[in-house]
C-alpha cells in the first residue's frame, strides 16, 4: 500500500501507468505533459504535484513535489482538492463528470484533449490501480 | 451531484405560433434551401412579430463545416440580432448553435465548445431550434456536430450553454418530409433513445425519457410512414424524437455514434443511416454489460415487432424498414472500406461515445464491429 500522496505512490502510478495496455493503445498518438495537482484542504496542508511527461502512449517521467516552482510548466493541469482525489482513486468520481460538476478543474487546449478523452480517462483513472491508503 | 437540462418546448399543433408574442424583434433564421423550398421559412416568418426585422441565412450545407460557421459569423455581427432561429433538420440546428455560440462569443475557438470550458454565452441573444425533422434530436440537446473543413472529422462539440432556450415542435414542420428521409431520422432517434439507456452516464431522467421515446417512435413510426396525414402518428413520432435527444443529451451516445460518426465522415453516409447500420452490432456487443437496461427498453416496442432480445428487435424493425444492413448496402467498394479501417479505428476510438460506452472498447474491439457490416 501507498501513502496517498508521495513519492512511493507516484512511483507506483508511474509504473501502472506504463503498465496499462489500453492506455498505450489510446495515447499512442499522444504528445504532451501535464500536472496532477492534489490541492490542499481540511485533511492535507500543502499542494502535491505529480509532473508526468507523455509521450505516445509512455510515461517517459514523473516528479513528485510539494514545490510547484520545482517541475515545468505543463501544457495541461487537472487539480482537485485532496478529499476529491480520493474520492477519484476510491473510484467514487468519473474523472470527467468530476470536471462538469466542478470538483476538478481542467485546464489546457480543449480541441487537443477532446480529442484523446479516452486515453485521459484511462490516465486518470489507473490511479485507482494504486493500492492506497489515505 | 450531476444535472438534467432542457430548453422550454412548445409542442402540439400550430405551437409555432408562440412565435407571435416573443420579445425579440431583430431575428437571424438559420436554415438551408430546400426548408425555403418547402415554405417553411415563409412559415414562420408569418409568425414572428409584425415589426420584426428578419434576416435570413439559408445557405447552410449538409455537412456543415467550421469554415461554414466563420463564414457566416460576420454576417451575423453585422446584423446584431438579439434571437437566432435554427429551422431545419440537425444541420441547420447544429449550425444555429455554433453561429449563436461563435456570435455571442466572437473572442472564441470553437473547440473551445465543450462541456470542460465556461463560455458565458446569452450576453446578446437567444435560441429557437425548430426541428423539420424527427430524429436528430438537436433542438433538445447541448451537442453541435460540425465537420472540419476537409470532412475528415465530424467535431462533437457539446457544451450545456449552447442548448436551445426554446424548442418548438410543430407536426406541421415535418409532415411533407420523404420516407427515405423519415425512415433514417427515426432510426437516429431510436439509436439516441438506446445509446442513452446504456451509456454510463445513464441516469433516472435519461431512462424515462429514452424508454418514452421508444415507445412513441415504435408504435406510431409505421403509421406516420404509411399515413403522413395521421397527425397525432406524426406527432408521436416527433415528440419521441425529441424526447431521445433529451436522454441522450442528459445521458450520451456509445459506440453505434462512435462508428456510425466515424464511418459518415469517411464515406459521406447521412448520419441515421451511418448510426443504425452499427446499432444491432452494438447492443450484441453491449449485452453482457447493459441486460438490464436492454431488456427494460426492448419492453418498450409493440408486441408485433418485438422479439427475444433488444438486438434481435432492432434488427427485425431495420428489416422491415429496409434499412441497410451492410457496406455493399450502401455502395462502399469491400477494398475501399478495408483502407480506411484504420482511420476509421482512431476517428471512433476518439470518439466520446467510446469513452461512455457500457463496454470498454479498444483498436481490437472497434476494429471488429466495423468488420461486422462487411
Amino acid at each position: 500500500m501507498y501513502k496517498f500522496p508521495s513519492e512511493e505512490w507516484a512511483n507506483a502510478y508511474f509504473e501502472q501507468l506504463n503498465g496499462n495496455a489500453d492506455y498505450k493503445d489510446s495515447a499512442r498518438d499522444w504528445e504532451g505533459d501535464i500536472t496532477l495537482v492534489i490541492s490542499a484542504d481540511d485533511t492535507m496542508k500543502d499542494n502535491a504535484y505529480l509532473y508526468l511527461d507523455l509521450y505516445h502512449g509512455t510515461c517517459r517521467k514523473y516528479i513528485y513535489t510539494t514545490d510547484s516552482s520545482s517541475i515545468p510548466k505543463s501544457e495541461f493541469t487537472y487539480s482537485g482538492k485532496y478529499g476529491n482525489w480520493k474520492k477519484l482513486i476510491n473510484g467514487e468520481i468519473d474523472p470527467i463528470k468530476g470536471i462538469l460538476t466542478g470538483k476538478f478543474k481542467l485546464k489546457g487546449s480543449m480541441s487537443k484533449i477532446m480529442r484523446y478523452t479516452k486515453a485521459a480517462k484511462l490516465m486518470v483513472n489507473t490511479a485507482s490501480r494504486v493500492p492506497s491508503v489515505f | 451531484m450531476w444535472f438534467f437540462r432542457s430548453p422550454s418546448i412548445i409542442y402540439g399543433e400550430e405551437s409555432v405560433t408562440y412565435l407571435n408574442d416573443i420579445p425579440q424583434r431583430r431575428i437571424v433564421i438559420v436554415t438551408d434551401g430546400n426548408i425555403v423550398k418547402a415554405g417553411l421559412v415563409d412559415i414562420v416568418r408569418k409568425e414572428l412579430p409584425e415589426d420584426s426585422d428578419v434576416l435570413v441565412i439559408d445557405t447552410v450545407p449538409v455537412e456543415p463545416t467550421i469554415s461554414y460557421v466563420l463564414s457566416i459569423k460576420n454576417k451575423i455581427s453585422g446584423f446584431s440580432p438579439d434571437l437566432i432561429v435554427g429551422l431545419g433538420g440537425g444541420s441547420c440546428m447544429d449550425s444555429a448553435k455554433a453561429a449563436f455560440a461563435t456570435y455571442e462569443r466572437p473572442d472564441m475557438d470553437m473547440h473551445d465548445i465543450t462541456p470542460l470550458v465556461h463560455l458565458d454565452l446569452r450576453k446578446k441573444s437567444r435560441l429557437i431550434l425548430i426541428p423539420t425533422t424527427s430524429g436528430t434530436g438537436s433542438e433538445c440537446s447541448w451537442a453541435s456536430v460540425i465537420s472540419d473543413d476537409d470532412h475528415g472529422r465530424k467535431n462533437e462539440f457539446a457544451s450545456p450553454e449552447i442548448i436551445a432556450d426554446f424548442a418548438i415542435l410543430d407536426p406541421a414542420m415535418v409532415s411533407s418530409l420523404p420516407e427515405s428521409v423519415r425512415k433514417s431520422t427515426a432510426i437516429d432517434a431510436l439509436t439516441h433513445a438506446i445509446e442513452a439507456r446504456s451509456s454510463t452516464w445513464k441516469n433516472p431522467y435519461s431512462d424515462i425519457f429514452a424508454d418514452k421515446a421508444v415507445e412513441l417512435i415504435a408504435s406510431n413510426l409505421f403509421e406516420a410512414l404509411d399515413n403522413s396525414k395521421n397527425t397525432e402518428a406524426v406527432a408521436n413520432v416527433h415528440i419521441g424524437a425529441s424526447m431521445a435527444g433529451l436522454a441522450f443529451s442528459n445521458s450520451q451516445i456509445t459506440l453505434a455514434h462512435s462508428l456510425g460518426h466515424s464511418l459518415g465522415a469517411h464515406f459521406n453516409i447521412p448520419h441515421g443511416i451511418s448510426v443504425g447500420i452499427f446499432l444491432p452490432h452494438v447492443i450484441r456487443f453491449n449485452y453482457s454489460e447493459a441486460k438490464k437496461e436492454y431488456a427494460e427498453i426492448n419492453r418498450k416496442f409493440p408486441s408485433s415487432i418485438r422479439k427475444r432480445y433488444l438486438y434481435l428487435t432492432v434488427e427485425s424493425f431495420l428489416e422491415v424498414l429496409k434499412m441497410p444492413v451492410t457496406i455493399s448496402d450502401l455502395k462502399i467498394s469491400k477494398k475501399e472500406y478495408d483502407e480506411k479501417m484504420e482511420s476509421m479505428v482512431s476517428l471512433a476510438l476518439e470518439s466520446t461515445g467510446t469513452v461512455l460506452n457500457p463496454r470498454d472498447a479498444g483498436r481490437p474491439e472497434l476494429e471488429k464491429l466495423l468488420k461486422e457490416i462487411e
